[in-house]
């Protein structure tokens, strides 16, 4: 086992490549999905930032997107290994129905994230509550720190899908 | 619990809590209302009624959205 | 009296210090629509200590129905703000252009 930090650390840098990547492919940024996301993506653009980066911050916002699948695929494995996980899609599953969106995306977060956790997991190196703490991370550079520059790195993301 | 995390979670409680007095806009108090709970249900869940939290944490969504029904009227 | 610091795991202490991070963010942006992303990052830290302070099987049913009841709030401040400004708009250009759109409707 590695110490706490480097794990923290890698768990920061797999949980983000995960959700963005399946994010980008799902085509979150194209458009908002309800009439709340739209409007997040226009007052982010007002402040500087970028449309599309802007429709995906909103559609993350409201409702339970890849991100929302890989931080619960983490505390259920943390749990119950590989069911727990499982058992995590099908919240997403319900929390995306519920919020009027396809869930597409959430699911097939939530699905990967399990195996990728539950394998790194059986493999000794790094715990599940070690991707709690990533995933909040990931999180926090995407939405916390800067509106204007998440939107142009995730407009730039889309453009090289595109 | 953890000294560090109970004076955290009681910061949140209190600027929700100050936010929500002082704001003029409805919606920004709902936004407060909402850290609030944020804030309060980790002291419910420490004490191990879940069942009082899991209900708590589904009603309190549903109140927020009742109230923007009045809110949608009300014109600062 | 001063509460007690004993051991605290480290994923559990970022959980705390990003949720912290967070409020006074939401705090310091003027924006309402942009207050709802640092609003998110605060539910996805508190959902983070609920796991690791009870990490039971209730505790993980509590933290998914406070995650997707937290975003249906949101969803729904969201949406209710858009129709409002929408329907402001509408109201503003049925006041100041009338006269155009009687035109239209007399050719």
């Amino acid at each position: 086992m590695l110490t706490e930090i480097t794990q923290i650390i890698i768990a920061f840098a797999v949980s983000f490549i995960i959700y963005a990547t399946i994010d980008v492919l799902a085509g979150l940024p194209r458009e908002g999905g309800v009439c709340g996301a739209r409007a997040i993506g226009e007052a982010v653009e007002e402040s500087g930032g970028d449309l599309h980066g802007g429709y995906m911050l909103g559609n993350i916002v409201c409702s339970p997107d890849a991100s929302a699948g890989t931080l619960l695929a983490a505390c259920g494995v943390y749990l119950f290994g590989l069911t727990g996980g499982l058992i995590a899609a099908v919240f997403v599953y319900i929390g995306n129905r519920i919020c009027s969106d396809k869930g597409y995306a959430g699911t097939a977060g939530a699905i990967v994230a399990t195996f990728v956790i539950w394998g790194l997991a059986n493999a000794g190196i790094i715990a599940p509550q070690s991707f709690i703490a990533g995933m909040v991370l990931a999180i926090l550079v995407i939405q916390g720190i800067s509106h204007k520059y998440a939107s142009i790195l995730l407009g730039k993301l889309w453009r090289l899908r595109a | 619990m953890n000294g560090i995390l109970l004076v955290i979670l009681a910061a949140a409680i209190l600027i929700g809590t100050c936010g929500a007095a002082i704001s003029r806009n409805p919606f920004d108090k709902l936004i407060y209302l909402s850290m609030i709970f944020a804030g309060a249900l980790p002291f419910i869940i420490e004490k191990g009624y879940l069942d009082m939290a899991i209900a708590a944490a589904v009603i309190v969504p549903v109140t927020t959205i009742i109230t923007l029904q009045a809110v949608w009227r009300c014109r600062e | 009296m001063i509460p007690e610091i004993t051991e605290l795991s480290l994923p559990a202490l970022i959980c705390g210090i990003v949720a912290l991070y967070s409020c006074i963010r939401i705090v310091l942006e003027k924006n309402t629509l942009r207050k709802l992303p640092f609003l998110n990052v605060l539910t996805f830290s508190v959902t983070g200590i609920i796991v690791l302070i009870c990490p039971t099987p209730l505790g993980t049913a509590a933290a998914c129905a406070y995650f997707i009841g937290s975003t249906l709030e949101s969803n729904a401040i969201a949406s209710t703000w858009a129709k409002r400004a929408e329907k402001d708009k509408k109201d503003a250009a049925d006041g100041t252009e009338a006269g155009i759109a009687d035109g239209e409707a007399a050719q």
